[in-house]
């Protein structure tokens, strides 16, 4: 296990360096310049400036500092928010971003547990199509179009929650509603599908047959079951959310990191780029590694030792 | 069972969170205070360092220079209260006022203007706006790292007197000194905060009528408070001014529904929605948008093909229809209600009708005509704009426009990230691209300057003699004369119209609604935007 985990850093480590070096290089071939007054700088004064920012070094060079900077855990300054570390500026704004990211998260999972369960148990019975019905609006509706419509309607019309802003739990309501439908929908789809395939099986006629309730098969037996393929979604999921989603926290204005990292893409702001990054695959091949371990624990058939080869 | 410690572990999180998050923030009652809508964050507070409209605003109203921009942009009284200009105009001295202070109780002298001014022309700053500098003794060699900038023609004469001395005249000097890279910086603060100075409220010294509170340096809200410290606080009504960033228009014109909000920008949907409603403001920008033509190409070079392609533009229906969001069909280059003279408004002075009509005969007739003088039956170019919504939409608009009227016209239209589309205008990678401009400081110069022949932003390189000429006679014989440099500007400003040198499109606008009870706010198109120091609820 110990060497298992060990290979698996490493391979992480490397992951995490060719992300960083290809990003480098495809960052540095875009045309312009991080100045957001480039149009009014003369070719001179622009000159001036890459030398003031090093950026007129060669190419290799840049990077080579970059890298050693990031080393030392020094994602360099923000061009568009002037003197701002992007440590500062991401460690700032990520927390928003990964509460409702969590918070999505639980909120669609759970309810998604629940609602494809219902579906399975009752499966070709209204209960099932109304579920099924529901989990394809839930899928198919955008989530910024039903974040306008929770905002003007609940927020607006209603006033239950505020409209926008980041205060307290309130604030936070409306936009993991609008974030959590499509996990929701998703883990209800997969969870029905793989719960009427487990419910079909012969262990599960074995533990009727027992006379267990039938409560206590889909608690036991059928939901553990059912929930390997949902974990290989939920890993990656979660990264996603968690690293923010631009439109709703543009819509609720939340100060999250979702949009930084379009924005910076746009003004050319390379230290935000390459540190967002860094964040967002960081946490993608740590949670494909958790993904993994939790795969053992839920179904210990899957051998870890087995499947770092 | 495993399932059962998932499902605790959950609530717990979400409780957690309940708690993390359970301190809210109180909206303030109190009468005089401002709710205004912002529509991106606020970069920074180093004036030496702010390029965009937020920092500028919030620079403007916390800080304050020799003079502050009032109503139709007339430079109202500042920290300087006298100003003596020699002769021949390359000479200004400034009195300061004694009673000005910063926020940490120093009192703001004439040295704080000189630390500041050398400090943004010093090339190792890395300010984006050095370039305003230039025409002050040495700040063009400063900038360009020959000179030092203790050389800048900037002299402080004990504590309360500023003589600055220029090296060419520039007729627009005073107006300048309304703008925030001339405003005074403390070096006390600059030294103590370091590397931090300006990125967040409370690593920054405030002179003006507010001092800014609750800027972490990357948070959506801040507030501005009244500066009691401030020289003519008696005058400054408003308490405080909380500002709120909403990226999404339709979230911004919910919360001013709701009232959480008196000021908000609207997109121009909503814009054409409310058009009737009383409480819409259009502010305009001293901001054109232009059609510029390669002239290095021959086809371009042609002044009927030039003229054609703008009379084919439907200019109105382009205002009205297609943006929609309260910008104004363009009289030329230099945008309208900026700069006045005697009463008149330059746009209106230097009008050339025919520039900016739509005459589709007139057009077909041009177009044929210049087709023949180019001796082919069919032009195809490539029209250049930007990515966004509003730059496809104006290009399609465009595209049809010519296509359909012009017989032989075959336009394909390239929209690429605003970064690209200025690398390409720069290197003449382009044949007409749809640009714009918008001016520092509200004189014509601001726009004339572009087009200059060796001008370094003439990416048309559209070229004519009598145009320079005007121009140059503009900033040396009739620098000194009000009226003589404004009839230089205007003929020159016909010149360029009567050769179609560029197309003017339209004078970009904000639609904004504004509470009737919100009074007394100052709007200025060019430089900075908002001055609060008068405003207050009735």
């Amino acid at each position: 296990m110990r060497k298992y985990l060990l290979k698996r850093v490493f391979y992480m480590i490397l992951t995490l360096f060719l992300v960083a070096t290809i990003t480098f290089f495809l960052m540095k071939l875009m045309p312009g310049t991080p100045y957001s007054n480039q149009q009014k700088m003369t070719a001179q004064q622009i000159q001036i400036m890459n030398e003031q920012y090093g950026l007129n070094k060669p190419m290799w060079m840049q990077y080579l500092i970059y890298l050693g900077g990031m080393l030392h855990g020094d994602l360099g300054v923000s061009f568009q928010f002037s003197n701002q570390p992007v440590s500062y500026l991401i460690a700032s704004r990520i927390g928003a971003s990964a509460q409702l990211g969590i918070q999505a998260m639980i909120f669609g999972v759970v309810l998604g547990i629940v609602i494809g369960s219902i579906a399975a148990v009752n499966k070709n019975t209204w209960i099932d199509t109304l579920c099924t019905i529901l989990s394809i609006i839930g899928k198919s509706v955008p989530n910024f179009v039903l974040a306008v419509l929770l905002q003007f309607y609940i927020a607006l019309k209603l006033g239950w929650f505020p409209i926008a802003d980041w205060g307290g739990f309130s604030y936070t309501v409306l936009p993991t509603i609008a974030l959590g439908v499509g996990p929701l929908a998703e883990t209800a789809r997969f969870i029905r599908t793989g719960m009427v395939d487990v419910l079909n099986s012969d262990y599960i006629e074995l533990a009727k047959a027992k006379g267990m309730s039938r409560y206590g098969i889909v608690w036991h037996h059928a939901l553990r079951n059912s929930l390997i393929p949902l974990v290989t979604l939920i890993g990656p999921y979660t990264v996603a959310l968690m690293t923010g989603s631009m439109v709703i926290e543009n819509i609720f204005s939340i100060p999250g990191i979702g949009e930084q990292f379009v924005k910076s893409i746009l003004t050319n702001d390379y230290p935000t780029i390459m540190g967002v990054t860094m964040l967002f695959s960081a946490g993608l091949v740590a949670v494909i590694l958790l993904t993994d371990i939790i795969y053992g624990i839920i179904d210990p058939r899957i051998r870890l030792s087995g499947s770092g080869d | 069972m495993k399932i059962n410690k998932f499902a605790k572990l959950g609530a717990v999180a979400m409780l957690s969170a309940v708690f993390l998050a359970a301190c809210g923030s109180k909206d303030s009652s109190s009468k005089q205070v401002l709710n205004w809508d912002e529509t991106a964050e606020l970069p920074t507070m180093d004036l030496s360092k702010a390029t965009d409209r937020v920092s500028f605003d919030a620079l403007n109203n916390t800080n304050e220079g020799l003079y502050r921009l009032g109503k139709d942009s007339k430079i109202e009284p500042g920290i300087a209260t006298k100003t003596t200009v020699a002769n021949d105009g390359l000479k200004y001295t400034f009195n300061l006022r004694k009673d000005a202070k910063w926020s940490n109780g120093d009192k703001v002298t004439a040295k704080d203007f000189v630390y500041s001014w050398q400090r943004t022309v010093k090339p190792s700053t890395g300010s984006q706006y050095a370039y305003l500098f230039s025409g002050i003794q040495n700040a063009d060699d400063i900038t360009a790292g020959k000179k030092s900038a203790s050389t800048l023609g900037v002299k402080a004469e004990g504590n309360y007197k500023l003589v600055v001395t220029l090296d060419k005249r520039v007729p627009y000097f005073k107006l300048l000194m309304g703008f925030p890279s001339f405003y005074p910086q403390s070096q006390k603060a600059v030294d103590k905060y370091g590397s931090k100075y300006g990125t967040a409220s409370k690593y920054m010294v405030y002179n003006g009528p507010f001092e800014l509170t609750k800027w972490t340096g990357s948070n959506l809200s801040w507030t501005l408070k009244k500066n009691n410290d401030y020289w003519d606080k008696k005058n400054v009504k408003l308490s405080a001014i909380n500002y709120k960033v909403n990226k999404s228009n339709s979230t911004g014109y919910n919360l001013y529904q709701s009232g959480k909000l008196d000021m908000t920008y609207l997109n121009s949907e909503q814009a054409k929605q409310l058009a009737d409603s009383k409480e819409l403001v259009i502010r305009h920008g001293a901001s054109t948008f232009y059609l510029e033509y390669n002239q290095t190409k021959k086809e371009f070079q042609n002044k009927k093909i030039r003229q054609a392609l703008s009379l084919v533009i439907n200019r109105k229906q382009f205002t009205g229809k297609v943006l929609g969001d309260g910008s104004t069909v363009a009289k030329g280059l230099v945008a309208s209600d900026m700069a006045k003279h005697n009463g008149k408004d330059f746009a209106d002075d230097a009008y050339v009708k025919d520039a900016t009509a739509n005459d589709v005969t007139k057009a077909k007739k041009l177009w044929s005509e210049g087709l023949k003088e180019l001796g082919v039956k069919e032009l195809s170019f490539a029209l250049l704009s930007d990515d966004t919504d509003k730059a496809k939409d104006s290009t399609e608009f465009l595209q049809s426009q010519i296509e359909e009227n012009l017989a032989g016209a075959k336009v394909s239209v390239s929209n690429v990230p605003f970064k690209t589309r200025l690398d390409r205008s720069v290197k003449g990678n382009f044949d007409v691209v749809v640009t714009a401009w918008s001016a520092d400081f509200a004189d014509p110069i601001s726009f004339l300057d572009l087009l200059t022949s060796d001008n370094s932003y003439n990416n048309g390189k559209w070229k004519n003699a009598e145009y320079d000429k005007l121009i140059e006679s503009s900033k040396s014989t009739n620098a000194g004369n009000t009226t003589k440099r404004w009839n230089d500007l205007v003929q020159a400003h016909k010149v360029l119209m009567e050769d179609q040198g560029i197309s003017p499109l339209y004078q970009q606008a904000n639609a904004t609604m504004l509470k009737s009870k919100v009074k007394g706010v100052i709007y200025n198109a060019a430089g900075v935007n908002y001055n609060f120091k008068d405003a207050y609820i009735k």
